[in-house]
């Protein structure tokens, strides 16, 4: 253990994962009991759909119509006059006085294997430790929900699993519980074999065991066994999350395609009041054909995001959610000979919306042919400052601890963007 | 107590290198005793505060030591144990059923039968426990077992390569040394122990447009042959631990810098030459420093000078992807020189994690944070067994039997009469130790009576191994785990009676016969008299149902956590 020398000899002797609290790598904290109201109403969410692989700006947020590089698409009005998006946004265009764009994103890392983890770590300064992704960050920051669920929930296509690197220094624990293809964890569910009398039988004869097992001996180990059955009964109890079906008006509006039925399995997550939820739809790295290739993509994601930005405002979720839409980096302007678009860090725009940020705004702008940002740049350092603030987090004033190295929860160079906040 | 002389004493001889002048004295050894050594620790405890090394010390101390201690290590360490108790009380020596499991999975990594368990009950022979160590260690179940626990402790789920599980079993087979092993690890050569090289070749590795992660290498040889996490050393003089230097971190760093990853397939380990001396500075002092190869506390070796085209003694084909030979290797240097007697470093943390593989604690702990403010428990313990594991020329059996013998090692994991509350340092009572994935399923199948098939092992492995790089030295009961247990279809499938399993075995006997069986096969013990009854009467209230009502009963034993861990 790292301590200062104010500490006495056998606070080393706490193992590095006692520190950071008793069962379970793969476990995850659980709300206690008693949840005041008021804190229940206050606790934020945070909605994070990761657009993997470079969702172009020109073919979405920051169009440019009839100049050199813009490409064959139109642009349309919103319902904020003054904004203007891509034609292959109509629907997020109706739910612009709900939303923010960032058109002056300008980041470091043109790559997708090093950028994606930049981009979700916040890009931080290099202290010789992996930060946590965002998702595993503000489960920490934020703690659990009422969810009886873990914080930290991924809906993504193909395998799920538990993911632990996410956590990064903090541990496997403010890891994401991936949920391939929406579906639950592996082995979550009871087999519909079983009754849940022959279950909880089962388990009143393993606990008695436990019992005369943990009587002349330390508890320690007796009382993780007990906190992970727990939480396995519980995530059995809130099944209905992963197995009620949905009503078809829904699926009809978010869609029946991956991103659809992902995006609706996720605005049940927020409901059931899981801390953070990201979204992962694959597939936006248009190097070639990039006009049909966006030109598909971006209305799949049009179609549910509108919808969901529609069914949170309606529920009043909008003052506790704050909702993120990105990609790791933009599309190049010039259009290369495979008719696509390469990757582009210098100048490109996400969408953010929900508790604390401003409504219905544009902050930050490109040139006239989009190539570079004209107003101030942002980068991701900037954003996770905003994202904490508008959390109820301030960035500057909050550290981790990191066995004793205090760390930074955001890049210490860059401050929060007055403009997107409220 | 004799007044001390003012000679100094020349240890060249035990520690075969002097770091730095001593500038201490020892007291005369003419009286032997419990009181001089009380009285000698405390002069030395005195001492460790000055320039002088923690090791150079504590020799000084087991050198007096040795001729207080001419008994077998077996008997040392109880006297130490014993001796730190300073009275108070230890548990009782674990009974023929809980030395038996244990002994069983800590050498064969699985449980034994229920005839086996019932044979070594019955046996009435006094030295029945000697016995049954000798015979564990010499079985073929050994070397198996121990390439499982050195592949989880070197490899820490990073990856798996089949070459490399057949390094370790052979290993162990022929009883390698831990020094020879060390070397062949990181020497990492492509023509001699195939399969050695896969310790470097996955720490090589990159993925996509991310850089090699030379830091994480780094940090892995300090933490894992030397016992020292030097990760907060990397860019500046550890903050808190005054024992690790930045110059300890380049050093190593400079010693796999040039390492390269030749070839993914076969596990290919090359270098590039090394020209000159590394640079870099504290990102708090901007003073630019250099250093060659060097390990914590060892001499610094210099690159030569060679100009380019003269690096090697035989160049390297690209055609027929061999390596070549360099003319200055710092791979060849660091595997010749990390595990040398002398280097202390390497004998105690070998001695430590030996020590921790069977006891479930290192008597430094955590495993990786030697240094002098994170005491050992039992200092002069820890510095004997280093210090005999050294003389032993790194006898990795001999130092396990060794332990296996003492009565430290038999102790039961209950308290002792009376206590509710002891401190695991203290060792006075045995510590419940996790149970490996592997170790898990082969018990599993022990006790159920079933052969799993090799995707079982994957699924055992996603829920009870711990994640990358996450050492897996404490009892982490995990939601997994737990999910796999209470749900997994083939748990569930090894409770329905087939092909001669356990349950079905238990079908074929009367009410009043399945309790002993029961737990003998799973537990590797008898059942309680109110265990008895408990089997009894569930069984007749479920009368109308007793195959599930069996495998209900068999469940509850396979996943409770006395099952669950090693204790």
């Amino acid at each position: 253990m790292l301590h200062s020398n104010l500490c006495t000899p056998i606070d080393h002797q706490l193992s590095r994962r006692q520190w950071f609290g008793t069962a379970a790598g793969a476990a995850f904290t659980v709300a206690a009991p008693a949840f005041a109201e008021t804190v229940k109403k206050k606790h934020k969410q945070v909605l994070f759909v990761w657009l993997d692989g470079g969702m172009s700006q020109l073919e979405s947020w920051d169009p440019k119509p009839n100049t050199q590089f813009g490409g064959p698409f139109r642009a349309i009005q919103t319902s904020v006059p003054g904004i203007h998006v891509s034609e292959l946004l109509p629907k997020s265009a109706k739910m612009m006085h709900h939303l923010a764009l960032v058109r002056s994103l300008c980041t470091q890392d043109n790559s997708h294997s090093a950028g994606v983890e930049r981009i979700q770590r916040g890009d931080p300064k290099n202290r010789g430790v992996t930060y946590p992704f965002f998702g595993g960050a503000v489960s920490k920051l934020l703690g659990n929900g009422d969810s009886g669920l873990p914080p930290y929930i991924w809906i993504k296509p193909m395998n799920g699993g538990f993911i632990p690197k996410d956590g990064g220094f903090l541990g496997p624990k403010f890891g994401a519980l991936a949920l391939g293809d929406g579906k639950p964890p592996e082995n979550l569910l009871r087999p519909a074999t079983m009754s849940v009398e022959e279950d909880l039988d089962r388990n009143e004869l393993r606990n008695l065991v436990d019992k005369k097992y943990a009587d002349r001996r330390r508890k320690e180990n007796i009382e993780a066994t007990k906190y992970v059955f727990d939480m396995a009964a519980q995530l059995q109890k809130r099944r209905d999350l992963f197995e009620a079906p949905f009503a078809a008006k829904d699926q009809e509006r978010y869609g029946t395609h991956d991103l659809g039925r992902h995006m609706l399995l996720a605005r049940r997550m927020l409901e059931a009041d899981v801390t953070f939820v990201k979204v992962n739809s694959y597939g936006w790295d248009t190097h070639g054909d990039n006009f049909n290739g966006q030109g598909s993509l971006v209305p799949q994601f049009d179609r549910p995001f509108a919808a969901m930005i529609e069914d949170l405002h309606e529920r009043g979720m909008l003052d506790n959610v704050l909702v993120i839409a990105m990609s790791e980096f933009g599309r190049t302007p010039r259009i290369n000979g495979h008719i696509g678009r390469d990757h582009w860090p210098e100048a490109w725009s996400l969408v953010t919306a929900g508790t604390g940020i401003q409504k219905g705004v544009v902050v930050g702008k490109t040139n006239d042919k989009g190539t570079f940002v004209a107003s101030e740049e942002h980068d991701i350092g900037h954003m996770f400052h905003t994202w904490f603030k508008a959390l109820g987090i301030d960035a500057k004033a909050t550290e981790y601890d990191n066995e004793g190295q205090p760390l930074p929860i955001a890049h210490e160079g860059f401050k929060a963007v007055k403009e997107l906040l409220v | 107590m004799s007044k001390p002389s003012t000679s100094r004493t020349n240890l060249q001889t035990d520690t075969g290198r002097l770091p730095g002048t001593p500038n201490f004295v020892l007291p005369s050894p003419t009286v032997a005793g419990y009181s001089y050594l009380t009285c000698l620790k405390t002069r030395l405890a005195h001492f460790a505060d000055s320039t002088m090394s923690r090791w150079f010390s504590l020799v000084a101390l087991v050198v007096l030591n040795a001729s207080a201690f001419a008994e077998p290590i077996q008997t040392a360490i109880d006297t130490l144990v014993d001796s730190k108790a300073s009275g108070a009380k230890l548990s009782k020596p674990a009974d023929d059923a809980e030395l038996l499991r244990r002994a069983y999975l800590d050498f064969s990594g699985t449980i034994p039968s229920a005839e086996q368990a019932r044979a070594f009950f019955a046996d009435k022979s006094p030295d029945k426990r000697a016995k049954l160590i000798e015979q564990l260690l010499a079985s073929p179940t050994y070397p198996k077992r121990m390439a499982e626990m050195f592949h989880v402790m070197l490899m820490e789920r990073l990856g798996d390569y089949p070459e490399w599980s057949a390094y370790l079993k052979t290993c162990f087979e022929q009883n390698k040394h831990w020094d020879a092993m060390t070397r062949e690890i990181l020497r990492a050569s492509s023509t001699d122990a195939k399969g050695a090289s896969f310790f470097l070749s996955k720490r090589l590795e990159n993925y996509g447009q991310n850089s090699v992660d030379y830091s994480a290498l780094t940090r892995d040889i300090g933490r894992l042959f030397l016992g020292k996490n030097l990760q907060c050393a990397e860019c500046h003089d550890h903050l808190f631990i005054k024992d690790y230097k930045q110059q300890d971190f380049k050093g190593i760093h400079a010693f796999v810098q040039n390492a390269y990853l030749a070839d993914a397939k076969t596990a290919a380990v090359a270098e590039r030459p090394t020209s000159g001396k590394l640079d870099y500075m504290s990102v708090f002092k901007k003073v630019p420093k250099q250093t060659g190869p060097s390990l914590p506390g060892g001499k610094e070796f210099e690159p030569p000078t060679l100009k380019k085209g003269e690096e090697y003694t035989i160049k390297p084909d690209p055609k027929t992807k061999t390596p070549g030979q360099l003319k200055f290797s710092p791979l060849a240097i660091l595997a010749e020189e990390l595990p040398k007697k002398d280097n202390s470093d390497f004998a105690l943390n070998g001695a430590n994690r030996i020590w921790f593989l069977l006891m479930g604690r290192g008597i430094v702990h955590p495993l990786d944070l030697h240094h002098k403010e994170n005491a050992a428990s039992h200092p002069e313990l820890l510095v004997l067994l280093a210090k005999e594991f050294a003389a032993h020329d790194f006898d990795i059996k001999w130092l396990l039997k060794q332990i296996a013998l003492s009565q430290a090692y038999q102790r039961s994991s209950e308290f002792p009469e009376g206590e509710t509350k002891v401190s695991p340092e203290s060792f006075r009572t045995a510590i419940e130790k996790r149970l490996s994935a592997e170790q898990l399923l082969a018990a599993m199948q022990q006790a159920m009576g079933v052969k799993a098939e090799a995707a079982i092992l994957t699924k055992v492995n996603k829920a009870f191994a711990n994640a990358p790089r996450e050492p897996e030295d404490e009892i982490n009961p995990s939601l997994k785990a737990a999910l796999f247990l209470l749900n997994d279809p083939a748990v569930l499938a090894w409770l329905v009676p087939s092909n001669g399993n356990l349950v079905e075995r238990l079908g074929k006997l009367t009410d009043d016969k399945i309790a002993d069986e029961l737990y003998l096969s799973v537990l590797t013990r008898l059942p309680a008299s109110d265990e008895r009854g408990l089997v009894e009467s569930y069984l007749k209230k479920h009368a109308g149902q007793r195959e599930k009502a069996i495998g209900r009963l068999a469940w509850s034993l396979l996943a409770s956590a006395e099952f669950g861990v090693n204790h």
